[in-house]
């Protein structure tokens, strides 16, 4: 990939150094080597970047909300950085390149190795229209140590780090501490108790961490509470649409269908849980599923578990 | 001097004849065993040998030669003992003349000159009937099971000095065939009551009952699915008589007690999942029947089904279209029987917590590979999809409804599914074959317009509403049924 893919370099002092990596102390600025869009990163501006990491073995809700919030962010005009890793990282950058958002990751090794190589796809992807930088020179390999090195460039560059999903110990959290160290601030998305990668997120905030929802929540944080990001003269930036599409609303139901449905919107998924929660016997549980699915009010999945679908009940 | 003694030799679950061959001449001791006789064949030299001895006969010391024939079927096990220990004996006029004349015997010696158990003796006794030999000496302990299907020409023996009195007044009588013990070792199979809540569970194993029908349960750990599995069998009709036969002959080829089967108890193997497919479907020179063939007219229960071997789960493709095993081997080819329900457990993702749980750590493509390997095995022959959670214990202290009563209303479902006719059950009825009105029709064209529904997915649907109508007492099916069905049914991948 090195003899195709033009590197480029931004070195401390130089005119373009990101100013968030001015913060590092003078012996720890790197001299970045990177691949991709280079003006991504040329006077970089800390305060319309975030960073998002995460667990690599993150959980279906994680990669579920780093993915919205890469893509709400992007939609929003921010940069996303985060670190090409697979689990939460993987899923920010992809929710930002959905909707053609700016997208920066900092990768362990050289700017021109992949890694992990699942990823490829992605690190295409981001070479397309994002930038993948390093502090290593091209052709190196990722070492252990320089996964925990290159997380202070991360937390460096943005004003704002987002960890969705942590477990104790992990690396997203020295990120964290390397934001905190740098005066950024840190935010965590919340998670349920007894999952092992929401220990470190919710201990985050236990300790003063800001509780993330949505990008809203960062937008606060970046801009002040109920600000809208400050317009600026790109055409091309995406918008996001002023109000989601409204669900559609489907055929009146009557009883037990409407009741059925709740259900299943409430989270039962199975027909036992249907019949014992609606008070049904189980043929009028799956019968009413089964009608219920023809009218586009629940879907089944390849086992034949429920789940509601945005089509809503008319009052 | 020269005598013959019939015998028999197990191939699967079948008996085929063979005969001993004894040549007493004058020359160098030895004795010499021909026909393709296996390690364990050749070490009855030495036991019959002791046995003879110890039994009071003389031990010719001259030249023996003992032949199996034909000489081209591979000889396998110690049940040839007393055959060739009967055809020395009479070789050296030891016996009366013509003594084993219409006999066949079989049997492995003890050196003290007991005679000990072999499998298969049932097989043996139905092939000397049909064979038209007047009587079959098996060992004592295996006289009632072969007495099964040959009453009256079994006569039990339990010590080899017995042969004199055969053909004689003190010639052991025949022995009483198996009867059914009820309550066998005092275990009765696991009841349905013990499975608490869940009423679309319960409701998915009375439809499986009912209409045969092979069943997917897939939940997380300790939501109850092999519980579940395991109560399958108590809620299943008894055994028929031609279907006691045939399972007590599985179990006696196996060296299994078939006291299960003469009881009516339907088989329940449930083979952990680092089984190979020999040890699946059956296997081995001389080929040994597998857990499918053990479980002949009973239940297989496959849990944790992606973790079995790829190729055993491919290998059990034909047996479950055919209702039995086809096992080539160079010299022969032969049939095992294995017509059983399948019964299939599994965790909804990898690390088993499911990803509607919130616990789930999976990520989204093994997820995907796992549901890929969960649907796209066997998932032809499956036509009932159970998903369960785990059950909230505390608002049920109640048992549930016990297996008698479940147990009724699925015998009354079969019989009204043989009052039409049909021939198989409805699992494996084509669908073609299956009227349903023009309503259901319409709701069939529907769901394949809205949601989709595969020509697998059509008939899987249609034979489950069979299943559900059977249960209510009707001949005609509802909507309802069909809907029923359309819930119940195993989706495509």
């Amino acid at each position: 990939m090195s003899s195709e893919v033009s590197i480029w370099s931004l070195t401390p002092g130089e005119a373009g150094y990101p100013p968030g990596l001015d913060d590092l102390d003078p012996g720890r600025r790197p001299r970045l080597r990177g691949v991709g869009d280079r003006d991504l990163l040329a006077g970089l501006d800390p305060e319309v970047t975030a960073t998002i990491v995460g667990s690599r073995n993150a959980s279906a809700y994680g990669l579920r909300v780093a993915e919205r919030l890469g893509r709400d962010l992007a939609l929003a005009g921010i940069t996303v950085v985060s670190g090409l890793a697979r689990g939460i990282d993987a899923a920010a950058h992809t929710g930002a390149l959905s909707r053609g958002g700016r997208t920066i990751a900092v990768v362990a090794g050289g700017p021109d190795v992949v890694y992990p190589a699942r990823n490829a796809r992605l690190y295409g992807q981001i070479l397309a229209t994002g930038a993948l930088v390093s502090e290593h020179p091209p052709g190196i390999a990722p070492r252990p140590g320089f996964f925990v090195e290159r997380n202070r460039i991360m937390a460096a560059l943005s004003a704002v780090s987002v960890i969705v999903e942590a477990a104790l110990p992990s690396g997203s959290l020295i990120t964290a501490d390397n934001a905190l160290t740098l005066g950024r601030t840190v935010g965590a998305v919340p998670g349920q108790l007894g999952v092992r990668v929401a220990e470190g997120t919710n201990e985050l905030i236990r300790d003063g961490a800001h509780l993330i929802r949505d990008a809203r929540d960062v937008l606060d944080l970046l801009y002040g509470v109920g600000v809208e990001p400050p317009e600026r003269d790109d055409p091309d930036r995406p918008r996001p649409p002023k109000r989601a599409p409204a669900p559609r609303a489907g055929p009146p139901l009557g009883h037990p269908l409407a009741r059925v449905r709740e259900l299943v919107a409430g989270g039962c998924a199975t027909v036992d849980r249907v019949a014992v929660d609606g008070e049904l016997d189980s043929r009028e549980a799956a019968v009413a599923l089964a009608r219920l699915e023809l009218l586009g009010y629940v879907a089944a999945d390849a086992l034949g578990g429920w789940s509601a679908t945005a089509l809503e009940a008319p009052e | 001097m020269h005598a013959i003694a019939r015998t028999f030799t197990l191939l699967g679950v079948d008996a085929h004849e063979v005969r001993v061959e004894a040549d007493v001449r004058s020359g160098l001791p030895g004795f010499a065993l021909v026909g393709l006789p296996d390690a364990a064949v050749r070490e009855s030299r030495e036991r019959v040998r002791a046995a003879l001895v110890n039994s009071g006969f003389q031990f010719p010391q001259q030249r023996i030669t003992a032949n199996l024939a034909p000489a081209d079927l591979r000889k396998a096990g110690p049940g040839f003992d007393l055959a060739i220990a009967a055809a020395v004996i009479a070789a050296t006029g030891q016996l009366p003349d013509g003594a084993l004349d219409d006999i066949a015997l079989a049997g492995e010696l003890a050196l003290d000159g007991a005679i000990r158990a072999v499998p298969g003796t049932m097989a043996m006794a139905e092939a000397a009937r049909r064979a038209g030999v007047r009587k079959i000496a098996v060992p004592a302990a295996c006289g009632p099971e072969a007495a099964l299907v040959a009453a009256g020409r079994v006569v039990p023996v339990e010590r080899l000095e017995q042969l004199r009195e055969l053909g004689t007044d003190g010639e052991p009588g025949a022995p009483q065939p198996v009867r059914p013990a009820l309550g066998v070792n005092g275990a009765s199979p696991p009841d349905l009551a013990d499975l608490r809540g869940q009423p679309g569970l319960r409701r998915a194993l009375e439809v499986a009952a009912a209409g045969g029908h092979s069943i997917l349960i897939s939940g997380p750990p300790g939501a109850g699915k092999s519980m579940a599995a395991r109560r399958l069998p108590s809620i299943l009709p008894p055994l028929g008589p031609l279907e006691v036969v045939e399972a007590a002959k599985v179990a006696s080829a196996c060296g299994r007690s078939v006291e299960y089967a003469v009881a009516g108890r339907r088989p329940f193997r449930s083979p952990h999942h680092t089984i190979s497919s020999a040890g699946l479907i059956g296997g081995g020179n001389p080929p040994r029947p597998g857990e499918i063939t053990l479980a002949h007219h009973g239940v297989l229960f496959l849990d944790e089904l992606p973790e079995f071997n790829r190729g055993a789960l491919e290998a059990l493709r034909q047996p479950l279209e055919e209702g039995a095993v086809r096992l080539a081997r160079a010299r022969y080819s032969l049939e095992l029987p294995c017509r059983f329900q399948l019964v299939a457990a599994a965790n909804p993702c990898p690390c088993g917590s499911g990803p509607r749980s919130g616990q789930c750590t999976c990520d989204p493509a093994s997820v995907r590979a796992y549901e890929a390997k969960l649907t796209g095995a066997l998932a032809d022959r499956i036509d009932i999809s159970a998903v369960v959670e785990q059950p909230d214990l505390n608002s049920f202290r109640e048992p549930g409804e016990g297996s008698a009563a479940v147990r009724d209303r699925v015998l009354a479902a079969r019989e009204r599914a043989q009052e039409r006719d049909q021939g198989p059950a409805n699992a494996e009825l084509p669908a073609e074959r299956i009227a349903i009105g023009a309503e259901a029709e319409r709701l069939l064209a529907d769901v394949g317009l809205a949601i989709g529904l595969s020509g697998r997915g059509r008939e899987r649907t249609i034979r489950l509403a069979r299943t559900l109508a059977d249960l209510h007492g009707r001949e005609q099916i509802t909507i309802d049924d069909v809907e029923e069905a359309l819930t119940l049914r195993r989706r495509e991948g």
